[in-house]
């Protein structure tokens, strides 16, 4: 005899205990320590930091532990937390400008003032599998500081008048998309504040499909520089601007051909991308689908999905994506009742008319 | 009740926003007000929407009941259920008449509802014409000439095909005669209930960040034409748990031969009568 | 000195609202406003209910009779942004109705948007159930019948000029004593 199915309640309880079995896995190796994960595997706090809009390598930390590793589940508990936090305030622009720089390069000039400056980066390690333990017992030997603020690459073509200019002083108040919801059309400091919360997987598919023809835009990497930035925040009531810290950025430059268009003359063109930690592959990416974005303001022609606003910012956040996708495992049975009664109706129907035509055909022929 | 986060998980200042937009929402009825979602620890898809209409409106009074295709035990519900006990501390119940608010997914109870008890709608899609015309900024613009021929359209392309309406749930609807709004994926017997209802209804869209509402005793149409009325589903069976033959039912497999047998959707509707059958 | 706004914010604050919404839900029917809070005049108790249940730093509001005491009283308790112009407000506050500017000098929405429109909260004079104007519409089961003392001659004409846009519009509460009564822009007033 069927009896209505109950027991929804221990059925989570059960599978939250087996989840955190598995997540801890053999207690016999000790469990992962915070400060391991925020040094050992630091480009995935940066990753979880900044897609999850909360720059606390702690608390990305925690959040890559509990979600065992799984960066879209850790991004989604570092924004379901960022969401009870009170909002103190809103700090200055970053002056990237004035980045203690790492690393900074360029791919338009054989060299640069301040130099091609490699930094930690994976770009000529030869992906040979380490089966030794990479642990380097021997520090690097310091090499010279770097200057404390290095010129841009960009400023050298500025000088020329062969860039664009952007004048970030006539620049509205930018939104808030942690606060007000997308609204389409999306200025550009929407967009860019939406790419840069978006999932680094589809931005670099997008910024691939447009290296591929689906809207090309000649890019060149004008200036990748990552390092140190300072906070700064001016208090309503002290009324003078205070440093708070300083935290990691990677900031992308494009340089882009622009053949003249919507009354502009032909110059190079600019495309920006800006993410917290290390996260070149984000920032390029970013950079690239922030310049297709511009399709409309420069006159260019729109076809490419990379071009198309809504279909872009629409559907670049892992969290909603990861949700809406996965929510399709939930039930759905009184729908699929609906659909199921309909389908039935319509293939009687479908057969009632065949059995009709069948009948019709005997007649005449007979 | 866990005490590191606000009464029902959300600060003051994301609830001021929701209760105004909630306010506009019941003004127009049926238009979707945009409102600033937050992220909320359950998915979207899976209820954020109506989880933030019912942390604004829950207070210590609340008795909450929380429906996922009818049934209390369904695993979502069971969790979102236990979200706001942990959070707000709230009474829960499985009654429908005992309870000041229900949250729902797919479903309007079969129990009639009173002028004293909120019905939150979780919404995948708020945009009715959203399959239609993919582009918000043009459906936006169709909500504000009331153009709704490409819902016609539809409707008349499906009775050209088929002989009649083939939408079985989410079925359009116009509200006060003039919004075009989804009523959520309920199946469209559930239509109907919308109509005049003593109840408010209200609807909630996290990852598409829209809440709107039907206000009680308010016209709700399912469209439909002169020729080809409005139709619910029927079923040839009656519940085989409770004997009810105007609720609607959900098929479930019962062996490896494939045997069917229909019950109640609505768990507490089926179980109020088996008990009073009992008695 | 300053005067105390809600005991309990969370609590006060979700009392004030459910009542609110069935107010706005249920349209010309008086209910209570169910924990009041001490205002500086001319605002009511009730009436301050209402602004710090529904106003923060993200509303403008504008009065029509500010003073000093009021002005930083709402912005110490609810840090809202006071606006000069009544286009500009979110939340207006009327407290000499007979005075009051025409209805459509309040934003109405946009025809994209029209919940980008103000809401009036109106310190009125009385509510009479057994008297006055027929109302119908959504959230009314047939008619409800109010009277509202207070409103100048020409507010029934300019609402009736504004339900031509429906649904643009403006949403009105109008307070007197300890109760409210909302008239959202749907509501129709029946004729004679």
């Amino acid at each position: 005899m069927y009896v209505a199915v109950k027991g929804g309640e221990q059925a989570i309880t059960r599978s939250l205990q087996l989840l955190a079995e598995a997540r801890r896995g053999d207690l016999a190796t000790p469990e992962l320590t915070l400060d391991q994960i925020r040094q050992q595997l630091r480009l995935g706090v940066a990753r979880v930091m900044q897609e999850g809009s909360l720059y606390d390598e702690e608390l990305a930390a925690m959040a890559i532990r509990q979600a065992a590793g799984d960066m879209l589940e850790a991004i989604f508990l570092l924004r379901a937390y960022r969401t009870t936090l009170r909002r103190f305030g809103y700090t200055q622009p970053l002056d990237t400008n004035a980045m203690r720089v790492h690393r900074r390069v360029s791919g338009t000039f054989k060299d640069v003032p301040g130099g091609q400056v490699l930094g930690p980066t994976y770009d000529y390690t030869q992906r040979l599998l380490e089966f030794e333990s990479a642990a380097t017992s021997e520090p690097v030997e310091a090499a010279e500081p770097l200057p404390d603020a290095m010129p841009r690459v960009l400023d050298l073509l500025d000088a020329e008048a062969l860039i664009e200019r952007i004048d970030a002083g006539t620049d509205p108040e930018p939104a808030d998309l942690t606060r007000e919801p997308l609204m389409f059309p999306a200025d550009r400091a929407t967009r860019l504040q939406n790419l840069a919360r978006g999932d680094e997987g589809f931005l670099l598919g997008m910024a691939y499909s447009t290296q591929r023809g689906y809207a090309e835009t000649h890019p060149f990497a004008g200036e990748i520089r990552m390092g140190e930035v300072d906070v700064l925040i001016c208090p309503e009531e002290l009324g003078f601007t205070i440093e708070i810290g300083s935290i990691t950025l990677t900031e992308c430059q494009m340089i882009n051909q622009f053949h003249g268009g919507n009354g502009l003359p032909p110059q190079f063109t600019r495309g920006y991308g800006l993410c917290m930690g290390e996260g070149e592959r984000k920032a390029m990416s970013m950079a690239l689908v922030d310049r297709t974005l511009r399709c409309d303001e420069l006159g260019e022609p729109s076809y490419a999905p990379a071009q198309n606003h809504e279909f872009v910012l629409s559907h670049s956040d892992s969290v909603e994506a990861s949700g809406f996708v996965q929510h399709l495992k939930l039930p759905h049975y009184v729908d699929f009742q609906a659909e199921l009664s309909l389908l039935r109706t319509l293939s009687a129907q479908h057969a009632q008319r065949a059995r009709d035509e069948e009948v019709t055909t005997q007649e005449t022929s007979s | 009740m866990t005490s590191n986060y606000n009464f029902a998980f959300l600060d003051e200042n994301t609830k001021r926003m929701l209760r105004r937009a909630l306010l506009k929402a019941v003004a127009i009825p049926g238009y979707q007000v945009p409102f600033g979602s937050r992220e909320m620890p359950l998915p979207y898809g899976w209820g954020t929407g109506g989880i933030q209409l019912t942390a604004a409106l829950l207070g210590p009074d609340d008795v909450l009941k929380v429906i996922d295709q009818g049934a209390d035990d369904t695993t979502n519900a069971v969790n979102i259920r236990r979200f706001f006990a942990r959070v707000a501390g709230v009474a829960t119940t499985e009654r429908t008449i005992e309870a000041s608010v229900i949250q729902t997914r797919h479903r309007i109870p079969e129990t009639p509802l009173r002028e004293d008890q909120i019905l939150v709608f979780q919404v995948p899609e708020p945009e009715p014409l959203r399959t239609l015309e993919p582009r918000e900024a043009e459906t936006r613009t169709l909500h504000a000439l009331a153009d709704y021929g490409l819902m016609h359209v539809k409707l008349y392309e499906d009775i050209a095909q088929y002989g009649h309406i083939a939408t079985s749930y989410d079925y359009p609807v116009l509200v006060d005669g003039r919004f075009l709004t989804s009523p959520s994926p309920i199946p469209k017997f559930d239509n109907p209930k919308l109509d005049h209802s003593p109840a408010l209804m209200l609807f909630g869209a996290g990852r598409e960040k829209r809440l709107y509402a039907i206000p009680p005793y308010t016209r709700v149409e399912s469209l439909a034409f002169e020729d080809h009325p409005f139709e619910i589903q029927r079923w040839e069976h009656q519940c085989e748990l409770c004997g009810a033959d105007e609720s609607y039912l959900d098929e479930v497999v019962v062996d490896d031969l494939g045997s069917r047998m229909f019950v109640c959707s609505d768990t507490d509707y089926c179980g109020q009568r088996r008990a009073e059958q009992a008695a | 000195m300053m005067l105390a706004a809600f005991a309990h914010p969370v609590f006060d604050s979700q009392r004030n609202f459910r009542e609110l919404l069935q107010a706005m839900a249920r349209p010309a029917v008086p209910r209570l406003v169910p924990t009041p809070a001490a205002a500086p005049a001319p605002i009511l108790p009730a009436t301050m209910a209402v602004l710090l249940t529904l106003c923060d730093a993200d509303t403008a509001l504008w009065l029509q009779q500010p003073n000093e005491e009021v002005a930083s009283h709402l912005r110490f308790h609810a840090g809202v942004r006071l606006v000069q112009e009544p286009a500009d407000a979110d939340f207006a506050l009327i407290t000499e109705p007979s005075s009051m500017p025409p209805l459509a000098r309040f934003a109405h929405g946009e025809l994209r948007y029209p919940d980008r429109s103000a809401s009036l909260i109106v310190q009125v004079e009385g509510f009479d159930g057994n008297a006055g104007r027929r109302f119908a519409g959504p959230g009314i089961n047939d008619v409800e019948q109010l009277a509202i003392a207070g409103l100048p001659a020409e507010f029934w004409q300019q609402r009736a000029a504004m339900s031509a846009q429906l649904p643009l519009g403006v949403d009105l509460i109008f307070i007197s004593g300890e109760r409210m009564v909302a008239l959202p822009r749907t509501t129709r007033v029946l004729e004679d």
